[in-house]
């Protein structure tokens, strides 16, 4: 018994040094069936063959979970990684242990939906509106510089988008892409086609030029059920 | 509807999509010089030709596609896209040609079902 213990007593030592002062039962058990620590002294009281015997070999289940569900409650993460990750290869993970096997995505609740709400859809005049403004605001004097230009039309997509995102329903994804150009005497033409549901998708596209840059902005919105 | 782990069935894969991209533009555009008659028509075709493709993977995705082309004048351009999505199952491919007297670019966005 004392043989079998001793190789797991390797193991929890580390633990036992990270906190003295309180430790879930079963692990105590299986630290105290050796060396007598006196708090612990009152848990071998009870039989302590079995116990300790059940904590040396079938520990390798229950205690992590014991010690998982005490350890919420007494909110000391240092013990986890000791035991954790070996033990808990078959769980999901919801605390961020690494997991051994691929992550499974975590599922969420079924809402039956399956498409926006009524009168919830993706608004293009009101996406097209909020561009318009956005872009002259943004841009109004603006000159085009090869090295600005490029930092520029980034923040400008990442500025956009945040404005539509307050213009559309929820569980929309959007799509923003900005097309910066300079001014010259060249001739563009942007296309662009989506495989959607017409019924819940849409997009909408503004345009803004000056004397020295021109902006293409398009937004698409796509349902997400 | 059960779980699954993400594998190639139902992830963006860039380089598949890619080689589609830049087979499209091949096609459609590949030896010609700038003609503003016929922009039109090659990005319809482009944009086209890419999209069916990219059904024919048969991943329960919907794609978005954007062609652009600009004629070579000595001009500059950029272009960005930023996106409010799911990190983990959605994706963007992004394609630059050119030739002597054309640029082309060709994004493509993968969005999971």
């Amino acid at each position: 018994m004392a043989e079998q213990l001793s190789p797991e007593m390797a193991l929890p030592a580390q633990v036992t040094a990270a906190d003295n002062t309180e430790a879930p039962l079963l692990r105590a058990t299986r630290r105290g069936s050796q060396p007598p620590a006196p708090a612990r002294s009152t848990e071998e009281g009870k039989p302590p063959l079995l116990p300790s015997r059940r904590s040396s070999i079938l520990s390798t289940l229950p205690a992590p979970l014991a010690s998982r569900r005490s350890s919420l409650g007494a909110a000391p993460g240092g013990k986890r990684p000791s035991i954790g990750p070996w033990m808990l290869h078959s769980r999901v993970s919801f605390s961020g242990l690494p997991l051994f096997q691929p992550i499974l995505r975590t599922r969420l609740e079924n809402t039956y939906r399956m498409g926006p709400d009524e009168g919830c859809k993706f608004n293009a005049g009101r996406v097209q509106r909020v561009l318009e403004g956005a872009l002259a605001s943004a841009l109004g004097t603006t000159v085009y510089s090869p090295q600005g230009s490029a930092l520029l039309a980034q923040s400008l997509a990442e500025l956009l988008q945040n404005q539509v995102k307050e213009a559309v329903p929820p569980r929309y994804k959007l799509v923003c892409h900005v097309l910066l150009g300079q001014q010259g005497q060249q001739s563009l033409l942007v296309a662009s086609r989506a495989l959607w549901d017409p019924e819940s998708d849409s997009f909408a596209s503004a345009t803004f030029s000056n004397a020295s840059l021109f902006a293409v902005v398009t937004v698409h919105g796509v349902y997400f059920e | 509807m059960d779980d699954f782990q993400s594998g190639d069935e139902t992830s963006f894969v860039v380089d598949e999509v890619s080689s589609i991209i830049k087979e499209a533009i091949e096609s459609a555009i590949g030896g010609n010089a700038y003609q503003h008659s016929k922009v039109n028509q090659w990005t319809t075709s482009v944009v086209e030709q890419t999209l069916s493709q990219l059904t024919k993977l048969g991943k329960p995705f919907k794609y978005i596609v954007t062609c652009v082309i600009m004629q070579k004048n000595g001009a500059g351009l950029h272009t960005a896209s930023s996106c409010f999505w799911d990190n983990s199952s959605d994706g963007t491919c992004t394609v630059r040609w050119e030739n002597k007297t054309m640029y082309c670019i060709v994004s493509a966005f993968g969005l999971a079902i």
